[in-house]
């Protein structure tokens, strides 16, 4: 089947001529379809998912077990009033006098402070000593040093600080104090500095961990990138960030979900330097869980404390995780 | 293609034979397992009244205890001494020893969960007794079994320093006794008889008496001393602080600060039940009445003279501010006097140490027309035995609960690692009186004088209150009172907020 381009065919055919037109054909046949796959024969055929369940069922019962059943305990229990084996179900009271609790408030208000301050000293001051490491003539020393408070266990960190700020003998109380930033008591007496000195205490053990990673983010920047900013007359400050940091961008920002999620949990250094005084001055809300679950042994008060806790954390992960996604769908 | 033994033992034994000894070997050790599993019932021997004493005393042979205790001089003592005990009995026995608050959530984990890991356990009046008290076994049907091994004094209130047995044994019902008086600290003041001496005439010039310790110095006494030391050091001169509380981290030893002063200044309490018994259902608190915001005033007064490390000293700070010379007087437990008279790590040892009784309270300070006495408490260590033990693992525990509380043992622990005897008889050895006076070979002893012949003693003692959450009680008292010393709140304010919170935590 042939017809002539329109509007260029005549009757008499001197149109065709006279602009020598090609005939389009349109007599296309379909592209012949791909012969559809043949699923693989016996030799590399599919097993069917119990297969696969089947495996895994050994470690899905052992997660189950250290994990989901106590999780599962911990939301009924926080419906629950009462002590082991003589409990009474009272519904949502346990969360509704949670909202009448002033140490629950004043304990987010107070852990909101604390992660707030944590975080941005962490980060300031890790990705300014991952800058100074790295490509330093003594980077692989000054890494193994800047690790060694990473590697000491909280608790034990808590009762070395304890010492060093003890307002008898402890030697950062006596720096302090020539310095002119204490008064004559001690920086856990008062419920002003309390907080400061649980903050150094964070900032102290985990800033090295911000450094690492900012140092492995450091040596993936792209070297052309910083180039060709030079070559453009960029200053050293201004090739950081407009080269450095946006890099350095996706790393951060999982040291900062890491981080934040450590001080939701991390209380052992608060327990043992100031058992959340004075004056409830650094009771953050992990430190009033524990106080209400093992101390007060009031569980079913404890677990709504924990899931609201837990509910929070995951709201707050997601926001983070998100954006840590956005750059990427951006192309950055 | 393999190397073949010559005499390879397939080859010399049959399979029938290899089998049968299989079989004989696999018996022996399921037999040896057994025995060994069943050790304390296999050689558990029935017993008689009419048993020596032997027979009692071996009759839970092969079982083993595990006792979780606070780290203590005398855990540290008997701990020692596991030896002879086991030498005696045949019973096993593991000490685990840790600091208060973590035996407190270990204990609590073990008795609520219904298990007995820990079959004995250190029970502390208030902090462990006062929630778990149901949950240990009544000694009282074990103290008249003529088939245990029995202590020669006995276990009345009389054997015991006065109010012990109650304090730490009897909880929210008399006819239960539920632990036997294992260590004591009772508060008394320990002073500084140098710095007293050296300012005694200019203190007297100022405010017409002397400085200086008796059994009827009082709380204003107290703070005049301390309101004195602060001024001339603040003057330049080189002298201690007067004075420093408890409030640091741990809550129930704060609460015992405030304790003090409340009871001293006309035998005030928190509520109106009977203060030693206790009570599960306490009632409306007696915070925020007039005479307890009056003692909220002069706490927050002797805390503005006292040392500047105030809200962070807890009991063991507390004594080594005192050990390093910063201050002239605190109110401390007696077992610390040991560590005061260590002249290797103490400033304030060799005799410059004095013992008097707690201060006694202001006619002034007492609104509730209540008497002034000196108002002291303690903390009393029981040893008790975990119900959701076996019948015949309770019986094995109350062998050594009975024999860690020997007046034997008391004294031997006073005089090795500086105990604090339970029992009166130990006060009765000659060495040990000799030992009240300096120079004292038993520097406890030291004390033994204000303790147990005064402070201890009624109308002075005061317990409680022992009330089912008398943890989170003790966590809000200190929260409170500690915001009121940090300048948050006002004394009326702290009484108002205390009385709304504790109302909240018995009502809910």
């Amino acid at each position: 089947m042939t017809e002539t381009l329109s509007g260029l065919s005549m009757s008499d055919g001197s149109g065709a001529d006279r602009f020598r037109a090609r005939k389009v054909s349109t007599d296309v046949e379909a592209r012949p379809l791909s012969a559809a796959l043949q699923p693989p024969g016996r030799f590399n055929a599919a097993a069917r998912k119990a297969y696969y369940f089947y495996l895994m069922a050994p470690a899905i019962a052992l997660l189950a077990f250290i994990s989901l059943y106590p999780f599962f305990w911990l939301i009924v229990m926080a419906f629950q009033k009462g002590e082991m084996g003589a409990v009474e179900w009272v519904g949502f009271k346990n969360f509704t006098d949670l909202a009448k609790d002033a140490r629950f408030l004043s304990g987010w208000a107070l852990l909101f402070k604390y992660s707030a301050m944590c975080l941005f000293l962490q980060v300031f001051i890790g990705v300014l000593l991952a800058v100074v490491v790295n490509g330093s003539r003594y980077e692989k020393f000054l890494v193994t040093a800047l690790l060694m408070p990473m590697m000491m266990a909280p608790a034990v960190a808590g009762l070395l600080w304890l010492f060093l700020y003890n307002g008898t003998f402890g030697w950062y109380h006596w720096i302090f104090q020539s310095l002119g930033f204490l008064g004559s008591g001690s920086i856990l007496s008062s419920a002003q500095t309390s907080m400061y000195a649980l903050v150094l205490v964070d900032v102290w053990q985990w800033t090295p961990l911000i450094t690492l990673i900012a140092l492995a983010g450091l040596k993936r920047v792209p070297r052309d990138q910083m180039e060709a900013n030079m070559v453009d007359g960029a200053s050293p400050l201004r090739n950081f960030f407009a080269i450095v940091l946006p890099n350095l961008y996706p790393v951060l920002l999982i040291a900062v979900l890491l981080r934040f999620m450590d001080n939701f949990r991390f209380i052992d250094h608060i327990l043992v330097l100031t058992g959340g005084g004075p004056a409830n001055s650094t009771k953050i809300l992990p430190v009033y869980l524990f106080e209400v679950a093992f101390k007060f042994f009031d569980l079913g008060r404890g677990a709504a404390v924990a899931l609201v806790l837990l509910v929070v954390t995951i709201i707050l992960g997601k926001i983070l995780v998100g954006a840590f996604d956005r750059p990427t769908k951006g192309g950055r | 293609m393999f190397y073949k033994p010559k005499k390879a033992i397939h080859s010399r034994i049959s399979r029938r034979r290899f089998l049968e000894l299989g079989g004989a070997g696999a018996t022996m050790l399921g037999t040896g397992s057994l025995a060994v599993g069943l050790n304390s019932t296999i050689m558990a021997t029935r017993v008689q009244a009419q048993s020596s004493d032997d027979a009692k005393w071996k009759q839970f042979a092969g079982s083993k205890l595990v006792f979780l205790s606070e780290n203590t001089p005398p855990s540290f003592a008997i701990r020692e001494k596991l030896k002879s005990f086991y030498d005696l009995t045949g019973i096993e026995v593991e000490i685990l020893t840790d600091d208060l608050p973590v035996v407190q959530q270990k204990a609590g984990i073990d008795l609520r969960s219904g298990t007995a890991d820990y079959v004995l356990q250190y029970s502390q009046d208030k902090p462990i007794g006062s929630p778990f008290a149901d949950f240990y076994a009544d000694l009282t049907p074990l103290f008249g079994d003529e088939t245990l091994p029995q202590d020669p004094e006995g276990y009345g209130d009389d054997v015991w320093f006065e109010n012990f047995l109650s304090a730490c044994g009897r909880f929210y019902d008399g006819n239960r006794i539920v632990a036997l008086p294992y260590d004591a600290a009772i508060a008394c003041t320990f002073y500084r008889k140098d710095v007293f001496e050296a300012h005694s005439k200019d203190f007297e010039a100022e405010y017409g008496r002397r400085m200086e310790f008796t059994n009827d110095t009082t709380w204003q006494d107290v703070l005049d001393f301390a309101t004195f030391l602060k001024k001339i050091k603040e003057g330049g001169a080189d002298v201690p602080y007067g004075y420093a509380q408890h409030q640091g981290s741990f809550a129930w030893t704060t609460q015992l600060d405030i304790q003090r002063m409340c009871f001293a200044n006309g035998r005030w309490i928190d509520y109106a039940i009977d203060d030693k018994l206790g009570s599960k259902t306490p009632g409306s608190t007696n915070w925020g009445d007039e005479q307890s915001v009056l003692i909220l005033e002069k706490f927050k007064a002797l805390a503005d003279v006292s040392h500047p490390d105030n809200l962070a000293n807890g009991t063991l700070e507390l004594n080594t501010v005192y050990q390093s010379g910063n201050i002239a007087m605190q109110v401390q437990y007696h077992e610390f006097a040991a560590s005061v008279e260590d002249e290797a790590t103490s400033l304030a040892a060799g005799g410059k140490t004095g013992y008097a009784p707690c201060p006694k309270g202001a006619p002034d300070w007492i609104k509730n027309g209540g008497e002034a006495v000196n108002g002291t408490n303690c903390g009393i260590g029981g040893i008790a035995i975990n119900k959701n033990a076996s019948e015949e693992l309770q019986r094995a525990a109350y062998v050594f609960a009975q024999w860690s509380t020997s007046a034997d043992n008391q004294y031997e622990v006073l005089k090795g690692l500086g105990g604090t005897p339970t029992r009166k008889s130990v006060l009765q050895r000659e060495d040990v009186k000799a030992a009240m006076n300096r120079p004292s070979s038993m520097p406890n002893a030291l004390t033994f004088a204000p303790v147990y012949d005064f402070g201890i003693k009624d109308p002075n003692f005061v317990l409680g209150p022992k009330i089912p959450k008398a943890n989170e009680y003790h966590s809000i008292i200190a929260s409170q009172t500690q915001r009121m010393l940090a300048g948050e709140l006002s004394p009326a304010e702290t009484g108002a907020e205390l009385k709304s919170q504790l109302d909240a935590l018995n009502e809910g």
